[in-house]
């Protein structure tokens, strides 16, 4: 294996300003002029082979210490090389141009940076050379600041109302119902208004929440799409700078509001990587069940939405898929009480114990769900209309999946055998035997058959998972992070004081950062985490699958009927609160 | 005189006879899409939920009108009434019970019995396009013209194996006859053959298709699509102009099925329903209700069972298999008709 450093340094020795490991991670400090070329190199020298931009984003460093003297801010792109299994490799970039930074685009490498350096422009005003649309993405397009930069306090800040009843464009726009002549004509610029433009969004029952596709349509026929997010935006790493590390894990389960298992699995190893700690082998194993049986059941949703979108309301699969989740949320319940934002994963372990009856409970589901899979797939598999519907539609090859970022099923089912659990082992997933399913024609169908094929492998590791589990803690055995017992805080003053200083001041990582991504149900979900000593993250990033995975969708959809475009938004599985954060 | 006022109380009883029924019919997919679903459905309006269909009138009826400021408004009106009256007038000529002779006077159980009447099916059948067509063309708006459209493209070329069957079907009825007939009593009053009704069986699942299409049910429900076009041609009508779409399409469904069920299964024949008794009428009304109630059962099982198809491929489907097929149908059954009969 090649050391991805010494390479770089070899062959640029001026464009590396610095170069660290940190928690396994290299680390590349570069100079800006030279990012496009070290990234060309590292994307395609073989050895290296760093094809993947998993994250791109921006720390604003106005106010950690450990950066004084250096640029206010930095981009920070981490790298993966999907053929050498998942490696990491970080880039910090300092950015030239003071409070108005300047950054090369990357989108001629690795184009999945169109909407991330879109995201890194919208909340940190950094301008990106090179770019081919860069415009704000999810805040609003008149919106005076870009909230992430650390001058920008978090609330109180002056919500730009430009509608008031005073101004003509509202008098019709607060109106019901619009004259013709009034409407206006929503074409965006590079459309051409001759053809059909259907405004698809924000309240259609095929966008899964509130997207808004813009779409031009010849006849029928897909000729562009345009869309437009942010309508869900809340902010949500801002609000993760401004409280405690703790207390972002009820955060992240709305993100991505199906499987907040694994939302939470994402930030609890990020920040455990930040304090280099590691969580109990009992509550490894518990979140491998855990994550694995939210794994089944946001590809239950999956399925129930597909096919609900594909093959019209009536269909009766749309409950079977649901009853069956409704199970697997009983179970959550089961162990935290909750069943949609669960909450369950804390930094350093569970928040409770598994019950008692929950292991029989689940070996009874366990033995159930098989035979219910086998009937969606009679049902689904064995119909010449469903698979007429997906076979063909949504075509994207394993290097197009590779250069948008698209991870999960989507690349899976393009011919790729990627999966983090596999790649990069984290919660002991190096113990379990499974199989990555791969399908190799990256159309809608290969997709759904990775997606069932996968509820199979889950619940053969939560199968492994539950005969192997192991006795112990359920939560880390170190009482500047986990609170003590609730036993412990009748007899022990040690305990009492632990307790109180954990839950009125938190714990304080190292100063330091670490990037964390996990195989979510939609793809990879990482967290960066910038700490600079504090109670609280410097910075707190969070890449999601759908916000990636969806920029895909013209790629997929272009050329084929108004039809399609319902069954491409379904392949994707996105989850708008994912999207938008 | 007395012929014209008894047509005239025939055919409001027949339309108080149908809006029941589509009130009925309603509730009946509900429940029956609930069970499929593993639901209860409708429950909560009156002992099982009976009165739901009432309560859904009721709040049709007295919703606001409200007529957007962008669509052709007279078109947008009238719309909804010519996509109705088509699926009502239909039935008039489809007997549904067998005569009932009280001394010397007799009692039809059908509107008309026009020597037309399978000519008259395919003709209304096809007007009953317009007003879907009419009503999303008139509601300017993107969704609802894609709607009209795909319905002009999708009815048109159903129009043609259901021509085609039923051409093959007025063929059969010259089997050991001078002349055929076209009058759907008449065709009903005809006995057949044993073969030949194994014969009409092999043509119904085409035909039984055919008629999905045409009253736009899924997996043919491709106007209004509810995933894509959300509401296709409709989406531009609330309270009780949607309803009567709504009526039109579950009209259509009971006129397809008493269809079927006289030309396929012999409408209201069936033990005891003799014609002449007086209990004739009862048993006879009650084995056609049974038919047209089993074959809408089979309408909504398709619609808990089937994905939707996609718009390229009704077309293709249609042109590329059943035409064709129903084109061998129909040649087959000619020379079945010289040479047999």
């Amino acid at each position: 294996m090649t050391d991805p450093i010494a390479a770089v340094r070899s062959a640029f020795p001026d464009a590396v300003r610095a170069s660290a490991v940190y928690r396994q991670t290299p680390i590349l400090t570069l100079q800006a002029a030279d990012l496009l070329a070290v990234g060309r190199f590292l994307r395609d020298t073989p050895e290296l082979g760093y094809d993947l931009l998993s994250d791109l984003t921006v720390v604003d460093r106005l106010r950690l210490p450990q950066a004084q003297d250096e640029a206010r801010f930095a981009g920070i792109y981490q790298l993966r090389s999907v053929a050498r299994g998942g490696d990491l490799l970080q880039l910090t970039v300092p950015l030239p141009g003071g409070d108005a930074p300047v950054a090369p685009s990357v989108t001629g490498l690795w184009p999945t940076a169109d909407w991330h350096e879109r995201e890194a422009f919208d909340l940190f005003g950094v301008r990106y050379e090179g770019h081919p649309d860069l415009r704000r993405i999810l805040m609003p397009d008149d919106w005076p600041t870009h909230p992430l930069r650390k001058d920008q306090p978090l609330g109180g800040e002056r919500v730009p109302y430009t509608n008031t009843w005073a101004e003509e464009e509202f008098q019709h726009l607060g109106k019901q119902i619009m004259q013709t002549d009034q409407r206006p004509e929503p074409v965006p610029g590079r459309m051409d208004a001759r053809h059909m433009i259907v405004n698809m969004g924000p309240q259609h029952p095929a966008t899964h929440g509130v997207l808004r596709l813009i779409v031009e349509l010849d006849g029928e026929r897909i000729i562009g799409i345009q869309p437009d997010i942010g309508y869900l935006h809340s902010g949500f790493e801002k609000q993760g700078e401004n409280i405690r590390y703790k207390d972002f894990v009820y955060y992240t389960d709305r993100m991505d509001y199906v499987s907040a298992m694994q939302n939470n699995l994402a930030y609890c190893l990020a920040v455990e990587k930040l304090l280099g700690i590691e969580a109990p082998p009992r509550a490894q194993a518990i979140r491998v069940i855990v994550c694995e049986l939210q794994r089944i059941a946001s590809h239950l949703v999956w399925l129930a939405t597909h096919t609900l979108d594909v093959g019209g309301t009536g269909l009766a699969l749309l409950m079977y898929a649901f009853r069956e989740r409704e199970e697997i949320l009983d179970l959550f319940e089961m162990v935290c009480g909750a069943r949609l934002t669960t909450s369950y994963l804390r930094v350093g372990g569970v928040s409770h114990d598994l019950p008692p009856a929950f292991i029989p409970r689940l070996r009874d589901l366990l033995a159930r769900l098989p035979g219910r899979f086998d009937e969606y797939e009679r049902m689904l598999s064995g119909s010449p209309l469903w698979r007429g519907r997906l076979m063909g539609i949504g075509k994207i090859t394993a290097a197009q999946a590779i250069a948008w970022g698209v991870t999960g099923p989507l690349l899976r089912g393009a011919g790729v055998p990627y999966d983090l659990r596999k790649a990069q082992p984290y919660c002991g997933y190096e113990q379990y035997d499974f199989s990555i399913p791969v399908q190799s024609e990256g159309d809608s169908y290969a997709r759904y058959l990775v997606r069932m094929a996968e509820m199979r492998q889950s619940l053969r590791i939560i199968q492994q998972a539950v005969d192997a589990l192991p006795a112990g803690h359920f939560w880390i055995d170190d009482p500047k992070i986990a609170p003590p017992a609730r036993g412990l805080l009748d007899q022990s003053m040690e305990a009492l004081i632990h307790h109180f200083k954990l839950f009125t001041e938190g714990f304080r990582p190292p100063p330091g950062q670490a990037y964390h991504g996990i195989e979510a149900s939609k793809g990879e979900m990482g967290v960066f985490l910038v700490s600079d000593g504090s109670a609280h993250p410097y910075r707190c990033r969070v890449r999601t699958p759908s916000f990636v995975n969806l920029q895909v969708t013209e790629l997929m959809a272009k050329g084929h009927l108004f039809s399609d475009l319902v069954t491409v938004i379904g392949t994707i599985d996105i989850v708008l609160g994912d999207v938008d954060r | 005189m007395s012929i014209v006022l008894l047509s005239i109380l025939k055919s409001l009883a027949l339309i108080i006879l149908l809006l029941t029924g589509f009130a009925y019919l309603t509730y009946y997919e509900r429940k029956l899409l609930a069970r499929f679903h593993v639901r209860r459905g409708p429950n909560r309006a009156g002992p099982f939920g009976l009165l739901q269909p009432i309560a859904d009138a009721v709040k049709a009826i007295f919703k606001e009108e409200i007529v957007p400021g962008h669509v052709d408004k007279l078109i947008y009106i009238v719309a909804p009434a010519l996509s109705l009256i088509p699926a009502l007038v239909i039935f008039a000529v489809i007997p549904i019970a067998p005569d009932l002779r009280l001394g010397g006077f007799t009692l039809q159980f059908h509107v008309a019995d026009i020597n037309v009447g399978l000519l008259y099916l395919a003709a209304i059948a096809s007007v009953a396009t317009y007003g879907i067509i009419l009503g999303g063309w008139s509601s300017n708006n993107n969704y609802a013209l894609l709607g009209s459209l795909r319905t002009a493209a999708q009815m048109i070329s159903y129009e043609l194996p259901f021509g085609l069957l039923l051409a093959a079907i007025i063929l059969t009825t010259n089997i050991g006859r001078e002349a055929g007939t076209l009058s759907l009593i008449e065709i009903l009053n005809q006995p057949r053959p044993w073969w030949l009704w194994l014969w009409l069986w092999l043509a119904f699942p085409m035909f039984f298709i055919t008629m999905l299409a045409e009253s736009n049910r899924s997996p043919f429900d491709l106007p209004e699509t509810e995933n894509e076009l959300i509401a296709g041609f409709q989406v531009e009508y609330g309270g009780i102009k949607f309803a009567l779409f709504f009526m039109a399409e579950y009209i259509s469904m009971i006129t397809g099925s008493a269809i079927m069920a006289t030309l396929f299964f012999g409408g209201w024949r069936g033990p005891f329903a003799d014609p002449g008794t007086w209990y004739g009428p009862i048993v006879g009304f009650g084995w056609f209700f049974l038919k047209v109630v089993a074959l809408l059962f089979v309408y909504i099982w398709v619609r808990a069972s089937v994905p939707r198809i996609r718009y390229d491929q009704l077309l293709q489907f249609c042109w590329k298999v059943l035409t064709p097929l129903s084109i061998g149908y129909l040649v087959l059954t000619a020379l079945i008709v010289v040479f047999v009969g």
